[in-house]
């Protein structure tokens, strides 16, 4: 009963200050979208330094008689095995035997293993780490070489570069989602000041024919949730056509393996519509408090 | 006792009543059903006891101002600018709060209520305000269904009361006109129909025709005047002179926060 009362009251006075209920669904809408906007390339962008990081390994080769003048044996390559087991910073590793490499070799240049007498690459460990930061780490627990063991490599240049740069865009994802976030909702809870601001006066008779604050309060904020959830549904909307549209034209152009992707789209949009509708509401809740002192 | 005491400050509350009963002017034969004289044990509608009400900083705008109202009497408080007339409506709403004394309407005293109880007390008091504060955007209809809203009556209820109180008031054919489709004294008849339509033991009115032309005030002034013979007290802050003079009512005159005069059939002053 009282909620129908609270309904009709809410769309009478949107349609009563149209203009204010339009500038907070613009708001709503802009905010939002920029907001989603941002989150869909930041997390396409975290995406793609995970990607690369994944490539970060740690090498371990083994001795061959061309490099250290014997063959490394199985006792020292279990050796190895064995202190990779109990390294917590190692994810995963794998046996690349000497017949392996040749293999992938031949795969990769046939021409160069064509005429070869022998086989003369080494066996060797991929080392994954749990995490592409710990690639230095793991390979300095491998300092000095342990008996057997020709080489550790793990790409520094390229991994530190890397890394650096999968920081950075983090850190910068980050901060500007804040920014945004914060941005938008002070830009959200301004426009509802101003609403009810310029309607204090509306409030002021209310109290003063006995309204209780939740009689005054209810309709004002189903109101901002109805803002709130128009805004939101438009920026989801826009967000919508601009990935079918104009995302297609872009990423034609850029070179992006499978698992390289941004945040799921309902995800995203469902971020956004709880977002205003929670700001809306209680955005005009908190706000309307102050007028309600009478 | 404390009311027996308070009533003693003022000359004999009954005789007050009973001369606007027999007021020959006002020709009101008609029995008053909130005369003291008849109910004596009845407690007076509205009692201030040494109320003070200071403002931030250090502004004085009533001064151990003590009075009583009975139930179903006509006060005017007069007094200048700034004097505290509108403190005292304000502090009747209880829109603020006293910085000393006791307020108590209707046998409940202002400070023990609790601010979750100010709509209740405000449903039993209706309020008349110089600008009208009509809701802008809403028919006149409306404006008076909004009172009935906020206490909870239904639907039906509300279009039964809304018409007739809307006819009482002479606005019969204007029910769906929005305020400025209205005249000041139109609008202030929605206003009054608004706070009547509870039918509240007691009205307070703060400046009512301050902005209205004299012929339309006269038009208010007798509006409240039938109010007040259906037994609601009504409290009015007014500066028109003439009417406080044609009307020989109780007149509290008040002066930079003092109540300097209190008289049962008094003129402006």
């Amino acid at each position: 009963m009282r909620a129908r009362l609270f309904v009709t009251e809410a769309f009478r006075s949107i349609a009563a200050n149209l203009s204010t209920s339009v500038a907070a669904v613009m708001t709503v809408l802009i905010g939002m979208f920029l907001l989603g906007l941002f989150i869909a390339l930041g997390s396409w962008v975290i995406s793609w330094t995970n990607h690369v990081k994944k490539d970060l390994v740690v090498d371990v080769y083994f001795c061959t008689e061309l490099t250290c003048g014997t063959e490394a044996t199985t006792k020292e390559i279990n050796a190895v095995k064995l202190q990779l087991d109990q390294n917590p910073d190692v994810k995963s590793y794998k046996f690349v035997s000497k017949d392996d490499a040749w293999e992938e070799m031949k795969d990769r240049f046939p021409e160069l293993t064509e005429n070869a007498p022998r086989n003369p690459l080494p066996a060797s460990y991929e080392v994954i780490p749990e995490d592409a930061d710990q690639v230095q780490a793991i390979a300095a627990s491998l300092q000095p070489p342990p008996v057997g063991v020709e080489t550790v490599k793990y790409g520094e240049k390229k991994a530190e570069r890397v890394l650096q740069v999968a920081k950075i865009i983090g850190g910068i994802f980050l901060v500007g989602s804040l920014i945004l976030l914060v941005a938008s909702t002070i830009l959200i809870a301004n426009t509802i000041r101003l609403s009810i601001f310029s309607r204090r006066r509306e409030i002021e008779v209310m109290k003063l024919v006995g309204a209780s604050n939740w009689f005054v309060r209810a309709p004002f904020m189903l109101e901002g949730l109805l803002c709130g959830l128009a805004g939101s549904i438009l920026a989801v909307v826009l967000l919508l056509l601009a990935k079918e549209l104009a995302l297609p034209g872009i990423m034609g152009r850029i070179e992006s393996p499978g698992d390289i992707q941004a945040w799921n789209f309902p995800v995203v949009a469902l971020i956004l519509i709880v977002m205003s509708l929670l700001v809306g509401a209680f955005g005009s809740g908190i706000t309307l408090r102050r007028f309600l002192r009478i | 006792m404390q009311e027996a005491d308070l009533t003693e400050q003022l000359e004999q509350p009954g005789a007050a009543t009973a001369a606007l009963n027999g007021d020959p002017a006002e020709s009101a034969t008609a029995v008053d059903p909130a005369d003291p004289a008849a109910a004596p044990s009845e407690a007076p509608m509205i009692v201030f006891e040494a109320v003070t009400k200071v403002y931030d900083p250090n502004v004085v705008a009533l001064r151990e101002a003590s009075f009583v109202i009975e139930k179903g009497e006509f006060v005017f408080l007069v007094g200048p600018s700034g004097s505290g007339k509108s403190t005292i409506m304000r502090l009747l709403l209880k829109e603020l709060d006293p910085t000393d004394g006791r307020i108590i309407v209707g046998g409940r005293e202002l400070a023990r209520l609790r601010r979750s109880k100010v709509p209740m007390l405000r449903r039993n008091l209706g309020c008349v305000f110089q600008d009208f504060k009509l809701l802008t955007d809403r028919t006149a209809y409306d404006n008076v269904a909004y009172a009935l809203k906020v206490q909870g009556d239904s639907k039906t209820q509300i279009r039964a009361k809304v018409p007739e109180i809307l006819a009482l008031v002479g606005l019969g054919s204007k029910m769906t006109n929005v305020p400025h489709e209205l005249s000041g004294g139109e609008q202030q008849r929605v206003s009054i129909a608004r706070a009547f339509v509870n039918h509240p033991p007691l009205l307070i009115c703060d400046e009512p025709t301050g902005n209205l032309d004299p012929d339309t005030s006269v038009g208010i002034m007798q509006l409240l005047y039938r109010i007040n013979r259906t037994g609601t007290t009504v409290v009015m802050a007014t500066h028109d002179r003439e009417m406080v003079d044609k009307m020989r009512k109780r007149v509290i005159a008040l002066e930079e926060g003092v109540v300097v005069r209190d008289e049962r059939r008094g003129g402006y002053g």
